[in-house]
């Protein structure tokens, strides 16, 4: 299956693209993909315990199981606003 | 109102989109681009479909916690230069209490959930900036 992801911030600058398309087995789960690319992208890898993760703009665990055209976010600890 | 915006935060048009007769008060929150030494300006980058999906179940935790209120959140995407407005949260409650409580924990809340980073356009630009 195909899947969309995204890496926001400083992770873009890591991987080298804000957005990547990536192929995965059918019925992988989230953790399982991260796996796998984070052999892809080993410098991500250093970020997994406080990567913040979603699928299709929701906040996602690693066991969420994965399908087709799925985005897949994954993004450094937020910090918006000012002050 | 849940918007991100490139353009300047109108903050009356904000304040006014969540007057309603039967608030006796109206809370504004505005977080501003803060001159700390060598910053002439932040970049904000956003996720914004997520972002707000985020923001608007916010508002809706903000009716579950602190009881019928209206809130609105605008934030700022790009750059904002020095005193600028990078959000801006009105919330308006039958009194005082709930509408100063509910503003302070949105904001909070935006900081912690809402996926938007913030960087510096400058030479420390690769490293993105906590609060």
């Amino acid at each position: 299956m195909r899947l969309r992801v995204k890496l926001f911030a400083t992770y873009g600058e890591i991987a080298g693209s804000k957005e990547l398309m990536w192929t995965a087995k059918e019925g992988e789960r989230l953790g399982d993909f991260l796996d796998a690319l984070f052999q892809k992208y080993p410098r991500l890898a250093g970020h997994r315990d406080t990567m913040l993760l979603a699928v299709n703009h929701s906040f996602a665990p690693p066991d969420e199981v994965l399908h087709e055209g799925d985005e897949i976010a994954l993004m450094p600890p937020v910090s918006g606003g000012a002050a | 109102m849940i918007e991100i915006t490139r353009k300047r935060i109108d903050v009356g048009a904000v304040l006014d989109s969540v007057r309603r007769d039967d608030a006796g008060a109206v809370v504004l929150f505005l977080g501003t681009v803060r001159a700390d030494p060598g910053v002439a300006a932040l970049d904000y980058e956003v996720y914004v479909p997520m972002a707000r999906k985020v923001l608007a179940e916010l508002v809706d935790r903000a009716r579950s916690k602190f009881g019928n209120l209206e809130m609105s959140i605008v934030h700022r995407l790009g750059r904002v230069s020095i005193g600028g407005d990078s959000v801006a949260i009105a919330c308006a409650a039958a009194h005082r209490r709930e509408a100063f409580e509910a503003c302070a924990w949105a904001m909070d809340e935006v900081k912690r959930v809402v996926p938007i980073w913030k960087s510096e356009p400058a030479r420390d630009a690769r490293a993105p900036r906590r609060k």
